[in-house]
């Protein structure tokens, strides 16, 4: 169905991107796509639909053909219904204001009548399960729901090859169960499916066939068992260090909240939260997206203020405190490093705070370049780093004004397992010196090796606190859904 | 309201903000002022409209002091009802109209497809880039940024505008790689829903004009 014959590819302006990839798909497939970030992984899905070469431009060089049909002679509204391809970013993807009008765009484009429009909707809605989801805006939807949205307005369009670059994303555990189920479904209905993800340990297990790509080259095509052990030794699937048992770990708490609640517009997000985090402690604090932790952690620097309760932070209550007054002992990094960059070079960028706060320590920040092996990056652009580099950065320009707390919001969303690995092995570092961490995440694999202590935050309740050994396998936590079954997820589970 | 031709959702919105603007006397904007209250109720919109008032308040105080300090009282008056009256008529507009039945609307009036897509993909990522600046914001004091609206801060806005600017030119590309990727480009495209005028519609635009008619004679009377 699809053939690649010595495959290379540069965008305009770039180096080659894809170096002589060789490669063919059957009907009916399951394939699944790793690699580092920056591998080629997206390249190669955009060459499957002709984004590459059509879209991008750029020098395309080998044969690549779907059903016979050279790709080059092929546009992009011509192969649509034959690939159809889910963007990484849903946002982007759903660019409609209702979920219906959503998956009527790719119809409306085929020419199709109204009548049969509104049949395929219904149809496809049901299949997925998204009735409920029609009339609703993309805005509204939860990360899950967005996916589910996204793959149904391309599944209506019946294509015989599904493509998906990076489904599972930011999904916690229960909405990657939700959609390794619906994959699998569809696989199962006849359709070839290419899974491009970097998060291995979700869907793996479901394929037929694994590609691992490694700098724009073929390095593994195979059966996913074998796959598994080339993953591990590329440290695509990370390796994390022991935890730490090192650090000043006292009974002196750094940061205190008490009875904290918060309402936005009428409805409870945190319901009478308290947890203490003891000075050089690292702890996380897991949950689902939409549990409430990106909310708490907000009220711990004064980004939000409590509707009840307090935060009390090295004995002082925040309440009236700018959250660029707090930036200087406590340091909160969020999710997309993309958020903070605004200057030319990333040592323009890291020195921001310092200078700010009045913090410009010139051996502290020497200990910085050493400690998050910057030394390379300081005169590039923060936009032209990888993933795991532009983190890095973010995490460091909070470290360099020497907080005395600092709060990761879910640190590994983008990141490849070498990232992950190697962000692991940072924060270990900053542990045995006694920084306090506190991280907001759902990657319980991350939080396993990083934290001390478990703080589960559940429908905007801790609902726990404990050792992450006590609490894994805790029966109740996992039938409340707080908690995923142990082994879901886990690489060699056919769940 | 959902069984109207955009067509006439747009023509009455116009009709409202040409009555609006004919008005000079506070009496006629304070009638216009009652009837489009009264509007809200029967569209089901009461709720959601005391929900804005907080944003809506502050900007018409701002008017009302603004216009008191630079005229008169009456002069104030005037700026503030119909600075209310404007806004009340772009809320009903815009929560009765989605952005693909405007688009809709505007293709049915001749207007190219690819002007009115860009017009309504635009009202589609006015909340998201509202999203995206809430979240710059907070990561930006988070590191002692401070956006604070205050003069000392102006020369911060950088901070703002840059990774908002960048982040909405990826999203662009994005955007036209998901578009690309279901058949905007692709010729002989049709549409789902077909407008047409019913008695409803025939109605209301009657019952409008004649009402704008009817405040314009009253003004110039």
């Amino acid at each position: 169905m699809i053939l690649l014959r010595d495959i290379r590819y540069r965008y305009p302006r770039t180096n080659w991107i894809l170096k002589g990839v060789d490669l063919s798909v059957d009907d009916g497939e399951y394939v699944f796509v790793a690699g580092a970030n920056g591998s080629g992984k997206s390249t190669l899905g955009y060459l499957f639909n002709g984004l590459v070469p059509h879209f991008f431009g750029g020098t395309l060089e080998g044969s690549a053909s779907i059903n016979h049909a050279d790709i080059r002679d092929k546009s992009v509204a011509e192969l649509f219904s034959h690939v159809g391809l889910v963007l990484q970013n849903p946002d982007a993807q759903l660019f409609n204001s209702t979920i219906e009008d959503e998956i009527a765009f790719g119809l409306e484009s085929l020419g199709l009548s109204g009548g049969e429009i509104n049949n395929r909707i219904r149809e496809i809605s049901r299949t997925l399960n998204i009735e409920d989801l029609l009339g609703r805006s993309p805005e509204t939807l939860s990360g899950g729901e967005k996916r589910l949205a996204a793959i149904a307005s391309v599944l209506c369009l019946d294509p015989p090859v599904l493509l998906m670059d990076e489904p599972f994303g930011d999904l916690d555990w229960q909405a990657a169960k939700g959609l390794r189920q619906t994959l699998l479904e569809i696989n199962r209905s006849g359709k070839t499916l290419v899974v491009i993800e970097q998060r291995v340990d979700r869907s793996l297990q479901d394929a037929t066939r694994c590609l691992i790509l490694d700098a724009g080259s073929l390095l593994h095509d195979g059966p996913t068992e074998t796959a598994k052990e080339v993953l591990i030794k590329e440290h695509l699937i990370p390796n994390y260090p022991n935890r730490s048992q090192n650090g000043p770990a006292t009974t002196d708490p750094i940061l205190t909240v008490k009875d904290l609640s918060h309402l936005i517009q009428g409805k409870e997000i945190l319901k009478s939260v308290s947890l203490e985090v003891r000075a050089g402690e690292t702890v996380a604090i897991i949950g689902r997206n939409g549990s409430g932790k990106t909310t708490l952690i907000k009220h711990f620097n004064g980004l939000l203020r409590p509707t009840e309760g307090k935060v009390v932070f090295q004995g002082e209550e925040i309440r009236g405190k700018a959250p660029s007054e707090m930036a200087a002992d406590m340091g909160l990094s969020f999710q997309n490093p993309n958020n903070q960059f605004f200057k030319y070079r990333v040592k323009d960028e890291i020195l921001v705070g310092p200078k700010i706060v009045g913090k410009l320590q010139e051996a502290w920040l020497e200990e910085l370049w050493n400690g998050f092996n910057l030394r390379g990056l300081l005169e590039k652009s923060p936009y032209r780093l990888s993933e795991g580099e532009k983190r890095r950065v973010a995490i460091a320009s909070i470290l360099a004004m020497r907080p005395k707390l600092l709060i990761l919001d879910e640190p590994t969303s983008g990141q490849d397992g070498r990232s992950r690995e190697a962000l692991a092995l940072l924060l270990s570092t900053l542990k045995d010196r006694g920084l306090t961490t506190l991280i907001a995440t759902h990657d319980l694999n991350f939080a396993r090796a990083m934290a001390d202590r478990w703080i589960i935050l559940h429908e905007g309740r801790v609902v726990q606190d404990g050792s992450p050994q006590d609490l894994c396998n805790d029966e109740q936590l996992i039938r409340l859904g707080a908690l995923p079954d142990p082994d879901l997820g886990q690489p060699g589970n056919k769940n | 309201m959902s069984h109207l031709d955009p067509r006439t959702k747009l023509a009455l919105g116009l009709m409202a903000i040409g009555a609006v603007f004919v008005a000079e006397e506070p009496g006629t904007l304070l009638v216009e002022c009652i009837i489009i209250l009264l509007c809200l109720p029967l569209l089901g919109m009461w709720r959601a409209w005391l929900h804005s008032l907080r944003f809506v308040l502050p900007m018409v105080g701002l008017v009302f002091v603004i216009g008191f300090l630079s005229f008169d009282i009456w002069t104030s008056l005037v700026l503030s009802i119909r600075l209310i009256n404007l806004l009340n008529v772009c809320f009903i507009f815009f929560r009765s109209v989605s952005p693909e039945e405007m688009g809709g609307g505007l293709n049915k009036m001749g207007i190219p497809y690819g002007f009115t897509f860009i017009l309504t993909t635009a009202m589609r990522y006015v909340p998201l880039i509202g999203l995206k600046i809430r979240h710059i914001v907070d990561a930006q004091s988070s590191r002692g940024i401070d956006l604070r609206f205050k003069l000392r801060n102006v020369t911060n806005f950088m901070a703002l505008l840059m990774p908002l600017l960048v982040q909405s030119f990826v999203l662009s590309d994005e955007l036209a790689m998901a578009m690309e990727s279901r058949g905007f480009a692709r010729k002989g495209r049709s549409s789902r829903k077909h407008y047409r005028f019913n008695l409803w519609d025939y109605g209301l635009m009657i019952l409008s004009l004649t009402l704008l008619v009817f405040f314009i004679w009253w003004e110039r009377g």
